[in-house]
């Protein structure tokens, strides 16, 4: 009997040295290991494959989309196209209608948060290019493709940027470092740098090929040659913005995809689904939503149209009851985006017809102001709007083209720009006494710049 | 593995298996007995449960309902130590000639026989405790008025303690802050070690935000209102609490230690028995505080909600309907009930303790409560004199349902709703039970407090196993071996319904909201101790210990959002959009210890120690970091040459110490996360960067005191004073955004805190009749940053930014400033104005100035608690608690959302005093409504904001009779006593602050930013009828 016991107290013992023995290797060392939740960047460096690549292309993609709710609301409440009421955040009604002697806060995250999203994916490009230039999976053709790609990509984020800080500048981003902070330019600086960048996208595109597919929104614009037709659409927008080199403007135009023929509509797009890991488009909201949360057109946008514009009922639908907040109101819900995976135009050929027509106005020689006119009229006829009748004076057709545009690019973040370029902010409707219409939001704090 | 890693788990497994082949030698002795009676020294009354345990095999007894005991020994003499808390203990030799031995035990007001820890595997005597050790009874955690979770017992009862409940949601959510701020981004909660059990005491997110959009598009945020899960634990079985507060006392416990150290013991059963507790409490709760609704006039209602307003207040005025929707959202009286019953039993070598406790709490808003169900086995078993194991285990079951509140993006909170929410307008369901739409709001909050569902299940299993064998045991001389185990496992499971017939819900392109967020945590951790006890000839004791700590923590949550709901379906497959994340977490830390303790004669008490730790939070995974500790107690009324008798004890101490404090995880990895677009895979840059040389941050404590009692057991002081250096912090910086990143962690900078306890313990009257009891606690703290080497930051969920108030770090200020806008003054005290380069110009030609000042602070002034105990004719106590906090200030932004809406309770008073000079910068002329004064200032000052949120509250207040025993005597001595009581807690708070609760926290548990408000869960008073007995 003791004997059996022996064994049993043996076999125990020798059960428990096992299990020791088992978990013994991790009883002293620690492992280093890598993020178990997410992908890391020296991963993607070390190993740029032709599916790394392209999951970095497409993400690139993707990161245009980030906190585009906030330049929306940025871009419509100070070009007084709509107002975003939420009970919650009053800095919508506050700070950026100027409300009394409030100021654009360096620290909010209306100044904050487009700003970080635009260097974000700025970032993206860089380390795609980054990791395309080390990488033995792609030929010169198709890194030529990544390098247009990204930077033509670059340029559009710099260009939001800069529209948001307009005086104020923008900072470049050093390229293959992201621990190293850029040098500050200046508003004509940072033109040049996007202006830059384009044109050696453009020409990198010259002779290139795309290894990665692009969502739905550039389909026509996806592979080397409709992205150049992007990139000079997009570069026509950089050079009108410039308000100086008009020929420069019609160049552009000439190489990209602007159809006088086509479907307004005809454009590059960000892609909204309800898929994993997607985003829903951030401004659709129910036009009759109440108004703790209600997205509303400035009430201007339907007094001041003409009859029978159909944009209007378009863009805007009637409410049930008034929408107000913080002394504000309107009748009208904002009907821009009917679906939460409606897209979003990043350019489209409306616009690039209005900048042919800006464009001619402005050089004004020969039968330019005429040739406007006709454009104009392609745009106002879309809307079922008879041709132009008024004056037509450069003041005059100058005036009708930032109403055209008024209208037809409505709440797709181009009023404030265009009447800021013009010098016309001043003759945005002011709803309360004591707002005022922002010229430039300061550089972030975090940039640390004053 | 290297070599030297091998023969350091060969020697484990050596002890090990000696461990147990030596345990099961079992030896037969002779043996004797002692019996006999404990009295109170001053009363003469029998003491009950007093623990008679035999000093060197650990086993005991306790007396019955008359005092007495009964205790069998072994071998031919033993000691015996009497212990009762709140009683000195004594120690008596006897042998197998005693035969009857009579005790009487004295009332230890200054608590200095307490056994108190000193290190990993030893204790002290309270007596020479060189650190200011709190230590909590259970008579003192929950005799007076119960709250529902534990860390709500604790308010008020710890010197240099900052508790706070982040709301009055059931369930529980409460932070701990001990001696000020002790990290900036770091972790900042004690560290929970419960029987040996790394206690977890995470807060996780539910999820709520992919509907409030608190977080602004995040996928989960800290607004979630979550619950830190030591709301597990039930109090009713804790023996005893011990709370290390700073790096002095903690160093033995190193890396995770800078936050504190609380060490709780629960109930273990004793040898005799079945011994038999039931405990009932029934009660209510309901709101402390209704802020009141705003009056409207036909005007005002025209005026804040325009012609809808105007003619749905005509409506109202012509039916005479106004409603209090405070009282309809918030206005339950939640029925509380908590039935606990325990047993004790066993004989000299085998004791248990079995408890089983079923608590069921409504809230104070329909549709929220709180249930949780726990069972706790505690076993201790004797294999042989020398070797003794001790099972601790414990299972809980809770429910918790917290309704939606705190801050939104989309309307949907209760709070916010309600901030949209006059009184002539009706919400309430028709007849049909349809609710009719919120004509102000997104939300109807009846509908969504009725239709929606918002649980959070926990299924927790925490076991530990103590071994302690004797290797040798000689005259003055032991060596032990102490091997702990701790298992700690829990599955959270939240799970939010929005029923497609939301107001919101219909509204939205994809009606219906189902989150599910599925949470396992497990922690392990193990220790292996060797302690070795040497007494020398002249009175000198040295223990020295050794040993080897173990911790790994894994935990895998996976988020599943699903929109676009199938009906009525519930299940998250049963919709058209489907959205999952998934988050691990891990932690692999190692450390070794060393310490020595020389105790001269119980004059001179010297401990030094060293503590080594490593970890995979670290950059260097290898690297060990040394933490070490000294300290020195010198107990002046055991010197030779103190002969005045006034004194009981007069003590000097003096200790030092560091702790770290680990990175968060994932500061480490530069990461890319998914970010598809039209089905096509993408990954996007993370906003953090990561930094790959982090270490631990250090904290340096240097704590000095007196601590003395007079000999007429009068009274007691506890004295102490302390500097907290935090070096090396963890601080997240804010990086220029153009680099493409947001944040990123790095080791800089340093802070201190210094502070002052007071302690005073008083006994004025200790009769038979009549014995009072108070105690007044005293404590401060001061924060200063010293050394800020990146420019001063807001701290992220300390504030929406500087227009609306913010905590800020700064250079030279208090770790918790809160600064925001407010007019620039020149040295005349006038506005200032400047131009577009910013030059100094007249009002004329330029425009003002505003910039960012510092405002505020959350810290308090100081905090004072004064406890009493009054008890008469040995049967009937009264005993109360009340708290006072002064100063410190909070960030009050429910206000600002009332005020926005129309809908502030004092709207239309005008007795809001502002400084002329905001005044004039808001161009007011003072004579303003308060609400329009506010409006005014809205980006002009954040002065309002930021409110001073003193208390004086009332924590808990009870009254109990225990019904003489004597009334049972016809039931054979079978009742042993009965209690009966009742008690509230928060019965009352007397606050300048502006809203529910000066106590409130809508980014939950930070570090620093604390005390931001919005729309909160209201809090909650209680009243209990209790009914205790034992048998």
């Amino acid at each position: 009997m003791k004997r059996l016991n022996t064994i049993n107290k043996a076999s125990f013992a020798i059960f428990f040295a096992a299990l020791v023995w088992i978990s013994g290797c991790n009883i002293i060392d620690i492992e280093d290991r890598a993020d178990p939740n997410n992908t890391e960047l020296q991963v993607v460096l070390d190993n740029p494959s032709r599916p790394n690549l392209s999951t970095l292309a497409v993400g690139t993609v993707s990161g245009m989309r980030v906190d585009m709710r906030i330049w929306f609301i940025n871009h419509g409440m100070i070009g007084r196209e709509m107002y975003r009421f939420l009970s919650a955040e009053p800095r919508n009604t506050g700070d950026l209608l100027g409300k009394e002697n409030s100021q654009l806060d360096p620290g909010s995250f209306y100044t904050t948060r487009p700003w970080s999203a635009y260097y974000a994916n700025i970032r993206m490009a860089n380390i795609l290019i980054q990791a395309a230039s080390n990488s033995p999976a792609v030929n010169a053709e198709e890194l030529n493709g990544i390098l247009g790609f990204a930077k033509t990509i670059k340029a559009y984020q710099y260009l939001l940027a800069l529209n948001l800080t307009n005086n104020n500048g923008i900072r470049r981003q050093v390229t293959d470092d992201i621990n190293a902070v850029g040098d500050m330019l200046s508003k004509p600086d940072g033109f040049a740098l996007i202006e830059s960048l384009l044109d050696e996208a453009y020409t990198d595109l010259d002779n290139a090929e795309f290894i990665f597919n692009l969502p739905p929104g550039f389909s026509g614009f996806d592979d080397s040659e409709g992205f150049q037709q992007f990139n000079r659409a997009l570069q026509a927008r950089v050079a009108a913005y410039q308000m100086s080199d008009w020929q420069a403007v019609l160049d552009a135009l000439d190489n990209s995809f602007i159809d006088e023929d086509g479907s307004l509509a005809t454009g590059v797009y960000h892609d909204f689904t309800t898929q994993p890991n997607d985003e829903t488009n951030p401004v659709f909201a129910d036009p009759q939503a109440g108004s703790g949360d209600s997205w509303v057109a400035h009430p201007s946008f339907v007094a001041d149209a003409e009859n029978g514009d159909a944009r209007v009922d378009e863009k805007v639908e009637l409410r049930e009851s008034e929408a107000a907040l913080d002394g504000l109101s309107s009748n009208y819900g904002l009907a821009v985006y009917d679906s939460p995976t409606a897209s979003i135009p990043i350019i489209r050929n409306a616009e690039l017809i209005l900048l042919r027509a800006e464009a001619l106005i402005n050089r004004n020689q020969g039968s330019d102001l005429d040739d406007a006119e006709d454009l104009l009229n392609i745009v106002r006829n879309a809307a079922d709007l008879p041709d132009y009748s008024g004056s037509t004076t450069q003041a005059a057709l100058t005036n009708e083209m930032l109403n055209q545009r008024r209208y037809e690019l409505f709440f797709e973040g181009h009023r404030w720009i265009d009447m800021r370029r013009y010098d016309r902010l001043d003759n945005l409707p002011i709803d309360r006494s004591g707002d005022n219409v922002w010229i430039s939001f300061p550089i972030p704090e975090a940039e640390n710049v004053n | 593995m290297k070599k030297s890693d091998r023969s350091f788990s060969n020697l484990l497994l050596v002890l090990a298996v000696a461990t147990f082949l030596l345990g099961f030698s079992y030896a037969t002795v002779a043996q004797f007995t002692v019996s006999g009676t404990v009295t109170e020294e001053q009363t003469d009354q029998p003491l009950i449960g007093v623990t008679i345990q035999v000093q060197e095999t650990g086993s005991g007894v306790v007396t019955n309902s008359q005092g007495e005991y009964e205790i069998e020994l072994q071998g031919s003499s033993a000691t015996l130590v009497f212990s009762y808390i709140g009683y000195q203990t004594k120690t008596f030799p006897v042998d197998s000639n005693t035969g009857t031995l009579d005790v009487t035990l004295r009332q230890d007001i200054a608590e200095l026989g307490e056994v108190v820890v000193s290190g990993l595997g030893t204790t002290v005597k309270r007596e020479n405790l060189a650190n200011s050790v709190s230590s909590i009874s259970a008579e003192e955690l929950i005799g007076k008025s119960p709250a529902q979770t534990l860390s709500s017992n604790l308010y008020g009862k710890v010197t240099g303690a900052e508790i706070s409940a982040n709301s009055g949601a059931p369930g529980g959510g409460i932070s701990i802050r001990l001696r000020g701020v002790t990290s900036i981004n770091g972790a900042s909660q004690p560290l929970y070690i419960v029987d040996g059990i790394y206690y977890n005491n995470d807060d996780i997110p539910n999820g709520s935000n992919a509907v409030t959009a608190a977080a602004g598009g995040g996928s989960a945020s800290n607004q979630d209102n979550p619950v830190n899960r030591i709301a597990d634990l039930n109090p009713e079985d804790i023996e005893s609490i011990e709370i290390l507060k700073g790096a002095s006392a903690a160093a033995i416990y190193g890396q995770r230690a800078s936050g504190g150290v609380v060490i709780i013991t629960t109930k273990r059963g004793t040898s005799g028995g079945p011994l038999f507790s039931l405990s009932q409490r029934v009660g209510f709760t309901t709101i402390q505080k209704k802020l009141g609704m705003r009056d409207f006039t036909v005007a005002t209602a025209d005026s804040a909600f325009g012609s809808t307003g105007r003619t749905l207040f005509e409506e109202a005025q012509s039916q005479n309907r106004f409603i209090d929707y405070e009282e309809e959202m918030y206005g339950q009286e939640g029925l509380l009930s908590k039935t606990t019953l325990s047993t004790s039993f066993g004989n000299e070598n085998t004791s248990f303790f079995v408890s089983g406790s079923l608590q069921d709490d409504e809230g104070i808003i329909p549709t929220t409560g709180y249930e949780r169900q726990s069972i706790r086995a505690n076993m201790d078993h004797r294999f042989s004199p020398s070797l003794n194991v001790a099972v601790s285990s414990n299972y809980v079951h809770s429910q918790a349902f917290r309704g939606l509140t705190n801050n939104d993006n989309s309307g949907t909170t209760f709070g916010v709703a309600m901030t949209a929410t006059p009184n002539f307008i009706d919400l309430r369901p028709n007849e049909d039970g349809l609710y009719p739409d919120h004509p102000f709001n997104t939300s109807n909050p009846l509908q969504t407090r009725d239709l929606f569902s918002n649980g959070e299940g926990v299924d927790r299993v925490s076991t530990s196993v103590k071994a302690n064998f004797n290797i040798w045991q000689k005259p003055n001389n032991f060596l032990t071996f102490t091997f702990n185990g701790g298992v700690d496992f829990f599955s959270q499971n939240n799970k939010l319904i929005f029923p497609s017939e939301l107001q919101f819900e219909r509204i939205s392109g994809s009606p219906g909201t189902l989150i599910e967020t599925a949470t396992d945590n497990l922690n392990t951790n193990t220790s292996a101790i060797l302690v070795h006890t040497f007494t020398t000839g002249n009175n000198l004791t040295i223990t020295s210990q050794a040993g080897y700590t173990s911790f790994n923590n894994d935990q895998n949550r996976i988020l599943t959002i699903a929109n676009n709901i199938l009906g009525t379906q519930t299940n998250v497959d049963q919709a058209v959009e489907l959205n999952a994340d998934q988050t691990k977490v891990f932690q692999r830390d190692r450390g070794f210890f060393l310490q020595e303790e020389l105790n001269f004669d119980d004059t001179y008490i010297f401990t030094a120690g060293l503590r080594f730790d490593k970890s995979d939070r670290n950059g260097d995974v290898g690297k060990f970091y040394l933490y070490p500790k000294a300290s020195l107690a010198w107990n002046l009324t055991n010197e030779d040459f103190w002969n005045s008798g006034t004194l009981e004890n007069l003590k000097l101490r003096v200790a030092f110490g560091q702790t770290g404090n680990l990175s968060t995880f994932g500061a480490k990895f530069t990461s890319l996360g998914p970010s598809n677009i039209a089905g096509l895979g993408g990954v996007l840059i993370d906003e953090t960067r990561g930094v790959e040389n982090l270490k631990p941050e250090r904290q340096t404590e240097i704590e000095a005191g007196i601590d003395a009692s007079l000999a007429s057991g009068f009274g007691s002081l506890e004295l102490t004073v302390y500097q907290k250096s935090i070096e090396d912090m963890l601080l997240q910086r804010e990086l220029e955004p153009s680099t493409g990143f947001d944040f990123e962690s790095f080791n800089s900078g340093s802070m201190w805190n210094r502070g002052v306890e007071v302690g005073l313990n008083l006994l004025p009257f200790n009769t038979a009749n009549f014995r009072w009891n108070s105690s007044i606690n005293f404590w401060k703290n001061w924060s200063k940053v010293t050394d800020l080497p990146v420019p001063p930051f807001d701290i992220e969920g300390g504030g929406f930014g500087t227009s609306l108030g913010q905590y800020r770090i700064e250079e030279g200020e208090s770790a918790t400033q809160i600064v925001g806008s407010d007019p620039e003054l020149d040295t005349n005290g006038d506005l200032v104005y400047r131009d577009d380069d910013g030059n100094v110009v007249s009002e004329e030609e330029g425009s003002l100035s505003i910039i960012t000042k510092k405002l505020g602070d959350g810290e308090a002034d100081f905090q004072m608690s004064f406890s009493n105990d009054v008890r008469i004719f040995n049967n009937l106590s009264l005993n109360f608690l009340l708290h006072w906090k002064k100063g410190g200030d909070n960030l009050n932004l429910t206000e600002l959302l009332f005020d926005l809406n129309g809908t502030t309770n004092d709207y239309d008073d005008t007795d809001l005093d502002i400084a002329d000079f905001r005044l004039e910068a808001a161009g007011l002329d003072g004579t303003e409504t308060n609400a329009i004064k506010r409006l005014a200032l809205l980006g002009i000052s954040a002065d309002h904001f930021i409110q001073d949120a003193s208390y004086l509250r009332m924590r808990e207040i009870g009254l109990y009779y225990d019904v003489p025993v004597s009334a049972f005597a016809s039931l054979n001595n079978a009742i042993r006593g009965v209690r009966v009581g009742v008690s509230a807690t928060n019965l009352f708070t007397i606050t300048p602050y502006r809203s529910y609760d000066p106590e409130v926290s809508n980014f939950g548990n930070q570090p620093i930013g604390r005390g931001v408000e919005v729309t909160p869960f209201p809090s909650s008073k209680q009243f209990y009828a209790h009914l205790n007995i034992d048998f």
